[in-house]
């Protein structure tokens, strides 16, 4: 009876890590050379304008939500965020500084609480500079199939553990430019940012950034 | 004259004795409807400004929920009222998990659903040109006041005036208005709610 308790505890284990690794990826093995391609790729880019489509999956409700904008990145650690529809909303973050405009008020954002957006921005930033597996409040795990790289970020830390059950950024293996970014809450919703027409080292003025 | 009018606002209603419809007519029935909200406040001398999405949806087993979230996604609230009306709070950011929020929250958003209310106890009084729907709540009482036969106000009243609810004109009775706003008198709180469409272009 114990030893079939133990062969059953085995099983759960190996589905569980089955379970783990996302369907139709494959666990990168060498994440240094992976991480040296990234930096490297990233270096040479110094702006990216893109466009995104927001879908919140609210699991439970059998529900989406859609939300639609741009977004900016400017070298080293400018973003900004333009929801256009069905709601206007802005967030720009520039160094330290967070900006946050809707229909009505422009306000800086009370960075305590902030921890969603500073997490989605650090993850950006992260992304861009090539830097997402130094994130200390993630635990990364690397997988890549014939187009992506999925980069599954575990929560490491009891700040993020409260908002976040993962979040998987997906990059293109052809320019490293992130796809698609999956923020799963802990009761299982999940928001999807999915990115297109990404130009790279396009003008953007400073002014778009400016969150003072 | 001002205190006197905050102490008793409904001190002029007149008892309403012609046979009126209840003001049932205008519970809302809705699939699903998302709204912006922006909340507006102070506490002590600190203004505060929130907004994000509410999100309504009547569910196939008879149960609403209510769920707010910021405008990246981020749940900050989900709220259940089962088929008999029975709150429960399915999920809560710990920053909002306060008790007597919740119970706001609660009250609101059941005052504007129509939950809970003690039907037996509807009473129709009148003052110039609306017609006031009383019930007995738990605590308190509210007012549903229409004019023209459209919902225009609810208000929720214990000695004073408690909270406000400015709902804008709709085609049918059942419907969502377009534009809600919940004014907390006491509680120093504004909540503005304007319906959005999120179809697909």
């Amino acid at each position: 009876m114990r030893m079939r308790s133990f062969y059953f505890f085995i099983f759960l284990l190996l589905a569980a890590n089955a379970g783990a690794q996302p369907k139709g990826f494959q666990l990168v093995k060498n994440v240094q050379s992976f991480e040296t391609a990234l930096s490297k790729s990233n270096a040479a880019v110094k702006t990216i304008s893109s466009d995104f489509v927001q879908t919140k999956n609210l699991a439970l409700l059998s529900e989406k939500i859609k939300s639609k904008g741009k977004f900016f990145f400017k070298k080293e650690d400018r973003v900004r965020i333009e929801y256009t529809s069905p709601y206007s909303y802005l967030l720009v973050m520039n160094g330290g500084q967070i900006m946050v405009k809707d229909e009505q008020k422009t306000s800086k954002i009370n960075t305590r609480n902030s921890k969603t957006m500073q997490a989605v921005n650090r993850i950006m930033i992260d992304c861009m500079r090539g830097t997402v597996l130094d994130n200390p409040d993630f635990k990364a795990t690397v997988y890549e199939n014939g187009s992506l790289y999925l980069l599954s970020l575990a929560p490491a830390t009891d700040a993020m553990k409260k908002m976040f059950r993962s979040i998987d950024v997906y990059l293109s293996k052809k320019n490293f430019d992130v796809d698609k970014l999956t923020m799963t809450e802990q009761g299982g919703d999940y928001t999807d940012m999915d990115f297109s027409n990404a130009q790279h080292n396009i003008a953007l003025n400073d002014a778009l950034f400016k969150a003072k | 004259m001002f205190l006197f009018s905050c102490a008793a606002p409904y001190k002029n209603l007149q008892r309403e004795s012609a046979a009126t419809t209840s003001a049932l007519r205008f519970k809302p029935e809705f699939g699903r409807v998302l709204y912006r909200c922006v909340v507006d406040g102070r506490i002590v001398f600190r203004k505060f400004h929130l907004s994000g999405l509410l999100f309504f949806k009547d569910m196939h087993d008879g149960s609403t929920r209510v769920v707010f979230q910021n405008e990246m996604g981020f749940t900050f609230f989900d709220f259940e009222w089962d088929q008999k009306d029975r709150f429960k709070v399915n999920q809560i950011i710990p920053q909002l998990n306060k008790q007597a929020l919740i119970e706001t929250l609660e009250k609101d958003m059941s005052l504007l659903l129509m939950k809970n209310l003690n039907t037996a106890s509807e009473t129709v009084w009148k003052q110039d040109n609306e017609v006031f729907h009383r019930f007995n709540l738990e605590k308190g009482i509210a007012y549903y006041i229409t004019r023209q036969d459209q919902l225009v106000r609810i208000e929720n009243a214990g000695k004073s005036k408690v909270t406000t609810i400015t709902l804008s004109e709709r085609e049918q009775h059942s419907e969502l208005p377009s534009t809600i706003v919940f004014d907390h008198h006491k509680a120093n709180f504004t909540i503005r709610l304007n319906k959005i469409d999120d179809a697909e272009d």
